[in-house]
């Protein structure tokens, strides 16, 4: 059955190549690919509300300090292009397919080859690019804070600490930056820039020109809002996984302890415990003994006598740890919040520096986050002894990868042995059947008389 | 010598050209047309919206995103830079650029669009992809949003008056 419609298949796409190959080569491929195109396509995401006059520009990196490209419209702002590439674990390509198979004949068209404006295109690299805003606060550092090269920095240090217009601060940067002046030119961007300037400067009235000085203190202030608008939602869900919710997670301790108690009981079994506990710890201390009990009866019936008790015992000392306020959460946010500012924006140095005044201003106080992440500290460090305990008495149940690791192990070094046996003559393995006890060592010839 | 700019190409130049993106799980080490592409590219949609398609014999679950909202994708291409022709009416201002740089010329070139796209498939061999891990969907949905988070300011004519 399966053969037939297999072999009907054959049939009708052999007759759709021979439709669409002019010179048939039977030995050949029917189809020659086309010369590679030296300027593969580029994928962009960009925002709808930049215009049609926003240009690609190169202007210095506030983190590096080197040209780096930036979308600017001349209405709408500056636009940082990110670049997303593939890392070097999982290979990727584009596949487009131009006319989106909407149009059902052109898009047939299209596929037979014949039809070049809905065709299907490969890229090697699987590059996009996305241009998402970027305050112009950033793109405007470089000329305030001094970079390392030491013949800019004698002037901007300077002229940073004086007041001067807008033009003068930007002259400092002017040479690094390409199109610095370019852009100034466009439409609201001077006007965008001098009003982001005066966010992180003072400013003074001379005449009818407004005079810039930098001020760190403004600059701090102007971040930390930033880092406090991030902190107010929860951050992206895998930041927010890796740094918040993991930094602040306890120990599961004292469940450790009671699993430990029961000995017969397997691993996927502790598992569930846990997890049971967890989550019962999470609501109130007076229902966990009662759902403690009920999953422990459940999963080992042997040993319930010994485990409600030590889990209880447990439950309410977990408790008051396990849960992070929700005011520590929010100042966990803001430091990694600021942390992210400060190591994607600011350059490498500097940043140093904002963070020692970070510590020390009254702006926003962490002792709650510090004095939380003290005690964390502390649990881990307990809970780490008492897992080293726990494995004494577990000893014996290995886990899968142990085992997995003792039979490579094993065949490894048989695999050696054997090799070692095919390398050697027949004479020396005869040799070693010989009986030796009796014999004078061979290191008896030779010592001293 | 300073690098060109480019011009890019705006939403409403490349509406009515569609394109369908589709991210392989693979490399492919060719960069150009692969028509006719039916033997060996024919992706299907079930009903419940799962992409499948099979690429050389191995099975590959596509999951479709959509770009957020306020955004849109263009495919272009790079055209080679050219010396801008400058209009009369920045005369005044480009005097000023002359007498700085007067042996740089301002290089432009352009990122024609060569079609536009709303959204797109990221497709993984047996298992689709985990919108947690890859970094395309992670730029695409969860930096987008936070940088606009990061980036937001008050827009020009508020501060001033402020």
């Amino acid at each position: 059955m399966a053969r037939t419609r297999s072999k009907g298949g054959a049939t009708t796409t052999s007759k759709n190549s021979k439709e669409t190959s002019s010179t048939p080569a039977n030995s050949k491929s029917r189809y020659v690919l086309p010369e590679e195109s030296s300027n593969p396509p580029r994928i962009f995401i960009l925002p709808k509300k930049a215009t049609k006059e926003a240009r690609i520009v190169s202007l210095l990196n506030p983190r590096y300090a080197k040209p780096t490209r930036y979308l600017v419209c001349p209405e709408t702002g500056v636009y940082e292009l990110t670049q997303i590439a593939a890392p070097k674990t999982t290979p990727r390509s584009w596949l487009i397919q131009y006319g989106g198979g909407e149009d059902g004949e052109k898009a047939q068209e299209a596929k037979l080859g014949n039809n070049t404006e809905f065709s299907v295109h490969i890229t090697k690299g699987a590059d996009l690019f996305v241009a998402t805003p970027i305050d112009p606060v950033f793109l405007l550092l470089p000329a305030f804070i001094p970079s390392t090269s030491t013949s800019s920095e004698s002037k901007s240090e300077k002229q940073s600490r004086l007041f001067v217009s807008s033009d003068d601060h930007l002259d400092t940067i002017q040479q690094s930056s390409p199109h610095q002046w370019e852009i100034l030119r466009w439409g609201k961007i001077r006007q965008l820039f001098e009003s982001r300037m005066a966010a992180i400067c003072e400013t003074a009235q001379a005449g009818d020109e407004t005079m810039f000085r930098f001020s760190e203190d403004k600059l701090l202030a102007e971040l930390l809002a930033k880092a406090q608008r991030m902190s107010e939602n929860p951050l992206p869900k895998s930041m927010e996984d890796k740094f918040v919710t993991k930094a602040l997670e306890a120990p599961v301790l004292g469940i450790k302890r009671a699993a430990v108690l029961q000995t017969e009981t397997s691993v996927e079994e502790k598992q569930t415990e846990e997890t049971a506990t967890v989550s019962a710890a999470a609501e109130s201390g007076a229902s966990t003994p009662k759902e403690t009990n009920s999953t422990e009866s459940q999963t080992s019936g042997n040993s319930t006598a010994t485990a409600p008790t030590s889990a209880s015992d447990a439950a309410p000392e977990l408790a008051p740890t396990i849960t992070a306020s929700p005011e520590v959460i929010r100042l966990q946010r803001l430091r990694i919040a600021f942390q992210f500012l400060s190591s994607s924006y600011i350059a490498a140095g500097y940043a140093a520096t904002l963070r020692q005044k970070l510590s020390s201003t009254s702006l926003v106080d962490f002792a709650p986050l510090d004095a939380y992440l003290a005690r964390l500290a502390q649990l881990r460090q307990e809970a780490a002894a008492a897992r080293s305990v726990g494995d004494y008495t577990r000893k014996r149940d290995f886990d899968d990868e142990e085992v997995a690791a003792r039979a490579e192990k094993k065949r490894r070094h048989d695999e050696e042995e054997k090799r070692k046996k095919a390398g050697e003559s027949r004479g020396v393995r005869d040799l070693k059947k010989v009986n030796t006890s009796g014999m004078k060592k061979m290191s008896d010839f030779f010592k001293k008389k | 010598m300073t690098p060109p700019i480019f011009k890019v190409a705006s939403a409403e130049s490349v509406e009515e050209k569609k394109a369908q993106l589709h991210l392989l799980p693979c490399r492919i080490h060719y960069d150009g047309d692969v028509n006719p592409s039916d033997s060996f590219w024919n992706p299907s949609q079930s009903e419940d919206g799962k992409n499948t398609a099979y690429f050389r014999g191995r099975k590959l679950d596509g999951k479709t995103f959509k770009l957020p909202e306020g955004y849109f994708g263009v495919v272009a291409e790079k055209s080679d830079p050219k010396p801008e022709q400058r209009g009369g009416n920045d005369e005044m201002t480009d005097d000023v650029e002359i007498q700085e740089h007067p042996n740089d010329q301002l290089e432009v070139g352009d990122m024609n669009g060569k079609a536009a796209f709303d959204e797109m498939i990221v497709w993984g061999h047996e298992t689709s992809a985990d919108a947690s891990e890859d970094p395309y969907i992670r730029g695409m949905e969860e930096w987008i949003t936070f940088a606009e988070q990061i980036h937001s300011y008050p827009t020009g004519a508020e501060s001033v008056k402020s």
